[in-house]
C-alpha cells in the first residue's frame, strides 16, 4: 500500500501546468486588412438620423419591420441589432452635444466570430466580407460570445433560428450597401477601405477643431473594414464603440490552443505513456496473483 | 484490491424514483416547448447574455461532478495506485451520467441542432475554435465513459438465465478487458483536452471579461478546477450512497486519496494569486465591489478546503471530509459561474436573470442522472462495500434521513 508523497502531487500540478503554455508559445500573425478590401466609413457628424439607411436595409436583405410600443404608441423602427435587424441608428449622448451612430457588422480584418466559429458558418469571403452560411450554423452562439461588438444576433424565438448580422449587401454584387446607396448626406460611403481611410484621415485632418483626431477602426481589434469618425464632442465611447487593444482578439486563444497542441505531441505522448503503464501494471498483476483486470 | 463491486438490488420503483420519473417528464415537456417555439421559450437568454445558466450548470460543473473519474482515474492508473479501485466503477458512473446530461444539455440548448453533423465531418471543422475541440472531446469521452461501464454490465449479464446472452457476455468480456488499457489512455486524455477548453473558449472574450477572471491561464485554472471537484464529488458521492443504502464506506482509502486536492487547491491559490500579482492586477481584488465579493468568496471556497484536507486528522473524520468534499465541489462550481456569468459583461444595457422554467430544466436533467444512477447501481454491480443482505434490507434509521428508500 503506498501513500502520495508531496512529489506525487508536485507531478500533477506541473503536467497540469504544462497545459497553459500561452507565455512561453509564439504568437499567431494577425490576419491584416488588405487595401482593397470592401468596407464603409461612417462619419457621425454628417448623419441627421433619417433612418433612411434602416429601411433600405430591410428591403434589401427582405428583413420584417420590428413593431412594438413605445410610450404608448406604435413605433416600427428596431431600438437595436436584433435577430431581424442588420443596421440601426441610434442616438448617443456625448458632452453638451447628440450624435446619430450607425451599428452594424465592423467586418473585422482579424474576425473572433470567425475564429470561434466551429464550422466556418461565419467566414471571410472575397473582399474581407465576413459572410454567414447557415447550412453549417448549430446555432452555439459562441460567435456572440467572442464578438466584441456584439454584433451577431439570433433568433430567440422560433424553432428553426438563424444568425443574424450584416453581410455588407454581398448578395448586391458591384450595387454595394445598400444603407450607403440611400444616404442623403453621405454619412455612410461605401468602397475600398484604403481609399475609405484616405478620406476619414483627409476629413478628421482638414477640421482638427470639430473632429477627434483618430479614425476607429484603422487599428482597434487589429483593424476593421468598417471605420468611424467623430466629433470632440461625442466620443467613440460615447457613440458605443469600445475600447479595443491593437492586437486582434483571436490571438491569444489560438496561440494557446495551437501551443498546447502543436503537432499533437503533447495529447500523443500522454496518451502512450498512460497505455504503456497499464499494459506494464498488468503484466505485473497477471504474475503476481494472476487476478484483477485493468479496471 | 480486495473490494468487488455488487448490484444493489431491491425495488426500483420507491416513491424516490417515482419523484425522480415524474421530473424526467417535466423535462420532457420543457424539451418539446423549446423545440416548437424557440430557445427564447424557455430560457431568458438573450443577445447579449448568449449563454446563460444552462453552460456554466448543466454543461461545465456537471462534467465537473462527472470529472471524479478523472480525477481517480489520474492517481489510479497515471500513479498506478491500484487501491483506489474500490471507488472507481462508482466514479466513472457518475461520469458517464455526467456527460451524457452535459451533452443533452448542449443538444437542446443548440439553436439549429440538425445542423450537429458538421462536427463529425473533418472537412467543414476549423480547427481554430476552441469550441470544436470541446464538441469533438466531450462527445468521444461520453462513448469511452459508457464503455467503461461495460464490464460492470457484462459481469451482470453473464448470469443472465438466457444461454445466448450469458454466453454473449462471457465472450465479450475478456476482449473488453483486453482494451481496457487503451480505454483508459484515452479516458485520461480527452478530459485533459477538454476540461482546459472549457475555460479557453472565454480566452477570446478579452475584452468582456472582468480582468480578476480574464488570463491566459484560463484553460490551466479549468483544467486544475475540475480536478478538484472530482475529487470532491467522489467523496461527496461516496457519502450519499452509504447514507441512502447503508453503503460501507472505507474512509481510510478516502483519507489518504485526499492529500491530492489539498495540494491542487493550495496549487490553484497561488497560481491564481500568482498570476493577478504578475499582470499587476492585485488591487482588483478589494476594489471592484461587487465582483471583488465573488472573488474572494470563490478564492476562500479553494483556500479553505485546501488548508483543512492537510491534517490527517480532518481526512479520517467521515464528517469533516464530507464537509470539504462539498466544498471543492462549491468551489469549482463558483469559479464556473464566475467565468460564465458574473465575469462575463457585454456590452452595457444587457440584463440576464434565468426564467423559473429554464432553472427547472436544470434540476429535471439532474433528476434523469440520479435516476439512471440508481438504476444502474441497482441492477450492475458498480458500488463496492455493499453486502448481499444490504441489497434487500434497507438500514434502519433511514425513513428519517430523508426517506430515500
Amino acid at each position: 500500500m503506498t501513500t502520495f508523497t508531496r512529489r506525487d502531487v508536485l507531478r500533477v500540478v506541473a503536467a497540469t501546468g504544462a497545459a497553459a503554455v500561452a507565455d512561453v508559445a509564439e504568437a499567431r500573425e494577425p490576419h491584416v486588412a488588405k487595401p482593397d478590401d470592401l468596407g464603409m466609413l461612417f462619419d457621425s457628424t454628417r448623419c441627421v438620423g433619417c433612418r433612411a439607411c434602416q429601411t433600405a436595409c430591410k428591403e434589401a436583405n427582405e428583413l420584417p419591420y420590428d413593431r412594438h410600443a413605445v410610450s404608448g404608441g406604435e413605433y416600427d423602427a428596431p431600438l437595436d441589432l436584433n435577430g431581424t435587424t442588420k443596421n440601426v441608428i441610434k442616438l448617443a449622448h456625448g458632452e453638451g452635444d447628440t450624435a446619430y451612430m450607425k451599428a452594424q457588422c465592423m467586418h473585422c480584418a482579424d474576425p473572433a466570430c470567425v475564429s470561434v466559429c466551429m464550422a466556418g458558418a461565419l467566414h471571410k469571403v472575397k473582399g474581407g466580407v465576413v459572410a454567414y452560411e447557415k447550412n453549417t450554423c448549430v446555432g452555439c452562439r459562441y460567435c456572440q460570445i467572442g464578438c466584441p461588438f456584439n454584433v451577431p444576433k439570433f433568433q430567440w424565438f422560433t424553432a428553426v433560428p438563424v444568425i443574424v448580422k450584416c453581410e455588407l449587401c454581398r448578395h448586391r454584387g458591384d450595387k454595394g450597401a445598400a444603407c450607403a446607396e440611400v444616404c442623403p448626406r453621405s454619412a455612410v460611403v461605401y468602397g475600398k477601405r484604403a481609399e475609405l481611410l484616405a478620406e476619414a484621415k483627409r476629413r478628421v485632418a482638414a477640421a482638427p477643431e470639430k473632429y477627434e483626431q483618430k479614425v476607429y477602426g484603422e487599428t482597434d481589434g487589429g483593424g476593421t473594414n468598417v471605420l468611424y469618425v467623430t466629433s470632440r464632442k461625442v466620443s467613440f465611447a460615447a457613440l458605443g464603440l469600445p475600447t479595443l487593444p491593437e492586437h486582434p482578439l483571436p490571438q491569444l486563444s489560438e496561440t494557446v490552443q495551437h501551443g498546447i497542441y502543436k503537432f499533437g505531441i503533447a495529447p500523443i505522448a500522454l496518451w502512450t505513456a498512460v497505455t504503456v503503464m497499464q499494459l506494464r501494471a498488468r503484466k505485473k498483476d497477471e504474475a503476481g496473483h494472476g487476478h484483477g483486470e485493468g479496471k | 484490491m480486495t473490494a468487488h463491486e455488487r448490484p444493489l438490488g431491491g425495488r426500483i420503483l420507491t416513491p424516490f424514483f417515482k419523484l425522480l420519473l415524474a421530473l424526467c417528464g417535466v423535462w420532457v415537456v420543457l424539451v418539446v416547448i423549446r423545440l416548437l417555439f424557440g430557445l427564447g421559450a424557455v430560457s431568458a437568454q438573450n443577445d447579449g447574455y448568449a449563454w446563460g445558466i444552462w453552460k456554466p450548470l448543466n454543461v461545465v460543473t456537471f462534467t465537473g461532478i462527472a470529472a471524479g473519474a478523472y480525477a481517480v482515474g489520474l492517481v489510479t492508473y497515471l500513479f498506478n495506485e491500484g487501491e483506489y479501485h474500490p471507488v472507481i466503477r462508482s466514479a466513472v458512473m457518475a461520469g458517464a451520467m455526467g456527460y451524457t446530461l452535459a451533452g443533452t444539455s448542449v443538444l437542446i440548448d443548440l439553436g439549429r441542432w440538425w445542423n450537429l453533423w458538421v462536427v463529425f465531418w473533418p472537412p467543414v471543422w476549423n480547427l481554430n475554435s476552441v469550441l470544436l475541440e470541446v464538441a469533438i472531446c466531450v462527445m468521444a469521452y461520453t462513448m469511452v465513459l459508457w464503455v467503461e461501464i461495460g464490464p460492470s454490465v457484462l459481469e451482470k449479464l453473464e448470469s443472465s438465465s438466457s444461454a445466448k446472452v450469458s454466453g454473449a457476455a462471457r465472450r465479450l468480456l475478456p476482449m473488453l478487458q483486453r482494451a481496457m488499457p487503451f480505454v483508459i489512455a484515452t479516458a485520461i486524455l480527452l478530459p485533459s483536452m477538454h476540461q482546459s477548453s472549457l475555460g479557453g473558449l472565454f480566452m477570446v472574450a478579452e475584452t468582456k471579461m472582468h480582468p480578476l477572471w480574464h488570463t491566459s491561464w484560463l484553460s490551466g485554472l479549468f483544467l486544475l478546477s475540475c480536478v478538484t471537484m472530482g475529487f470532491g464529488a467522489v467523496v461527496v458521492i461516496e457519502n450519499l450512497t452509504a447514507m441512502t443504502w447503508g453503503k460501507r464506506i472505507d474512509q481510510k482509502l478516502l483519507a489518504r486519496l485526499n492529500v491530492v486536492p489539498a495540494w491542487l487547491s493550495l496549487g490553484y491559490v497561488v497560481l491564481r494569486l500568482g498570476d493577478l500579482a504578475a499582470k499587476g492586477r492585485l488591487g482588483l481584488i478589494a476594489s471592484e465591489g461587487l465582483y471583488s465579493f465573488f472573488f474572494l468568496l470563490e478564492l476562500a471556497l479553494f483556500l479553505a478546503p485546501g488548508l483543512l484536507l492537510l491534517s490527517p486528522r480532518w481526512r479520517a473524520n467521515r464528517g469533516k471530509l464530507f464537509g470539504t468534499g462539498l466544498l471543492l465541489l462549491f468551489g469549482g462550481a463558483l469559479y464556473r459561474f464566475d467565468t460564465y456569468l458574473v465575469a462575463y459583461q457585454p456590452t452595457p444595457g444587457w440584463h440576464y436573470f434565468p426564467y423559473v422554467r429554464e432553472m427547472l430544466f436544470s434540476v429535471c436533467l439532474a433528476a434523469i442522472g440520479v435516476t439512471v444512477y440508481v438504476l444502474f447501481v441497482k441492477l450492475f454491480p458498480i458500488l463496492s462495500g455493499v453486502d448481499e443482505a444490504a441489497a434487500t434490507t434497507p438500514p434502519r434509521g433511514l425513513k428519517a434521513a430523508g426517506g430515500a428508500e
